[in-house]
């Protein structure tokens, strides 16, 4: 074997033995949920279940509950609501911002840089204050518009960077042919942003899928929950956790999370290095 | 180019919208936020405030549990940030230097970026149980010791299983981000530095360091950022636990606000956790620029 095979071999099981090391808690979480839903703890624990042990009663649990169903079924509806709207929202802000000079415009900019740095969470006081003064708690409509102004200063930030790369002479073209401004956003800025509108997509969806400290402030009421309260939700309420009910459910809340990962991958990358690159 | 009366409404459509959204459910709070710092605003006084001025930041400022969560958001920012940023580096260059599966490779240690705070926490909080797996694994498979740790009750032990979390999810972003780096290093300078001579660490230090230093800093601001966020992971792993012993600041923000009402309080604590983060944007922008002319 020729030295350049041999440190090519080095590198693929140096790999492959962090990939192991990587997965173990994903492994563990997912053999869990296969485990019979027993005492608090299992003694002694295994890392995987014994092969005539496997079952699907914590999921057929999970799934037989209308209340988690409701849960998932708020997450999509959470998650998919603040994408669509964030991705209008952002892609005209970006494209003004990108393209017009207007009054206002650096002190928007301003505010959309500070508010990438500050903790989102901080902002929980005043925010709530404002859920309660706009009847929002215990309701969807609690949380959607609060992730849309969440998310819109990144996908802001990296749409305009999209938009800025799309040579002006099109705009140009389009106005000459008497196109107006909404033709030039949406017959060309969109259209050609679109890899940068898809991958802050991407992210906008993670983080409303996931995002747990705000939507456990407004959602208390079991059938408003999304999936991330759901699952936390496991402690606190039986006197003993029943941890192959909590793995099952996150097992499941990940599967849209894989799907939308694998399908979109290219334009995932895309957003992540676009932003390193630059910056 | 002049715009008509017809293009400014046009273009104010499209602003109008965002605008909105962003002035009402950010702006605001971040004003509103301020306004409250500088009064005496809790559960007893919610109709009649009192301007107190730096009152609410003088006593975040000299409360002990407010001390102890700084100290803790700091040492897992200065712990997590360089050792996910070490171990992504290195397995970014690892699957650099491969020529099959790379994509494969990729996608699998991206997964846990993906996998959500809550669930992964619950998964560290399971193993990491005093009756849990890794206990079982430290006293009755290696026998390194007669009694199980209890990793959740102390705060060092507490905070180190947060960590543990915050660098395993944080490896894959990194190794995406360097990855991306890496391939815009020229290649020429890796062969005309072989004929030199160089080494690999030479190779390493001199050549793929300063290649890829625009995403250093990136990576840098950014995960300082994301280090001030920690909130779930400890929240649900210690709760905060023994006492007020793992807190870190926003936790301990969201503790005086919502258990003890001490709204002027957490704004206070708010604005001094924003000042800092911006204050450590711009030094490290400063510190990176710094090197880029020496």
């Amino acid at each position: 074997m020729s030295k350049r095979r041999l440190s090519q071999l080095v590198i693929y099981i140096l790999l492959i033995a962090g990939l192991v090391v990587v997965m173990m808690p994903m492994i563990y979480m997912v053999s869990t949920s296969l485990k019979p839903n027993g005492a608090l703890y299992e003694y002694p624990p295994r890392f995987f279940p014994k092969l005539r042990e496997i079952t699907l009663e914590n999921y057929a649990y999970i799934l037989g509950q209308k209340k988690f169903i409701g849960n998932f079924g708020n997450s999509i509806l959470v998650s998919v609501l603040t994408v669509i709207l964030s991705a209008i929202v952002s892609s005209a802000l970006a494209f003004c911002i990108a393209r017009f000079k207007f009054p206002g415009r650096s002190l928007l900019f301003g505010f959309i840089i500070l508010t990438m740095i500050i903790p989102g969470t901080t902002m929980i006081v005043p925010q709530y204050e404002l859920a309660v003064k706009l009847n929002t708690i215990n309701s969807i409509w609690g949380l959607i518009p609060f992730y849309v102004a969440w998310v819109i200063p990144y996908s802001t930030f990296m749409i305009k960077g999209f938009v800025e790369n799309i040579p002006k002479e099109l705009d140009e073209a389009t106005y000459m042919d008497g196109g107006s401004i909404l033709v030039v956003f949406f017959n060309v800025a969109i259209p050609l942003a679109k890899p940068g509108i898809a991958s802050v997509s991407i992210f906008n969806f993670l983080t409303a899928w996931e995002e747990f400290p705000w939507a456990n402030t407004v959602i208390n009421d079991d059938l408003k929950r999304t999936l991330p309260i759901a699952i936390s939700g496991f402690f606190g309420q039986h006197q003993f956790t029943q941890w192959g009910y909590v793995f099952a459910l996150s097992v499941l809340s990940l599967i849209p999370i894989l799907i939308v990962f694998i399908s979109c991958q290219r334009f995932f990358v895309q957003g992540l290095t676009a932003g390193s690159v630059k910056g | 180019m002049k715009f008509n009366a017809k293009s400014r409404m046009q273009i104010l459509l499209l602003l109008l919208p965002g605008l909105l959204v962003f002035g009402i459910f950010t702006v605001y709070p971040i004003i509103r936020l301020f306004w409250m710092s500088f009064f005496k605003w809790d559960f007893g006084s919610f109709l009649d405030q009192e301007f107190i001025a730096l009152e609410n930041y003088r006593t975040v400022l000299a409360d002990e549990n407010f001390r102890i969560a700084f100290t803790n958001t700091i040492v897992y920012t200065l712990i997590t940030v360089p050792a996910q940023m070490a171990i992504g580096l290195l397995v970014a260059m690892l699957i650099n230097s491969i020529n099959h599966v790379k994509i494969g490779f990729r996608v699998a240690y991206y997964l846990p970026v993906i996998t959500s705070w809550v669930i992964a926490s619950l998964v560290f909080k399971y193993v990491f149980n005093t009756e849990g797996l890794l206990n079982y694994f430290l006293t009755n498979v290696i026998h390194v010791t007669s009694q199980n740790v209890r990793w959740l009750d102390s705060r060092w032990s507490g905070m180190t299983v947060a960590m543990l979390l915050g660098i395993w999810k944080g490896i894959g972003w990194n190794m995406v981000v360097f990855l991306a780096a890496l391939q815009t290093v020229p290649l020429e300078l890796y062969e005309s530095a072989s004929l030199d001579g160089a080494g690999s660490w030479q190779k390493f230090i001199h050549i793929t360091l300063p290649g890829i230093r625009g995403t250093i800093l990136f990576a840098l601001v950014m995960l300082t950022i994301g280090g001030f966020n920690v909130y779930t992971s400890t929240k649900l792993i210690t709760g905060g636990k023994p006492g007020h012993d793992t807190e870190v600041v926003l936790s301990w923000m969201y503790y005086k606000a919502f258990s003890n009402g001490k709204f002027g309080y957490s704004a206070a604590l708010s604005f001094i956790i924003a000042i800092v983060l911006a204050i450590l944007a711009v030094l490290q922008f400063r510190l990176m620029q710094n090197k880029d002319e020496g």
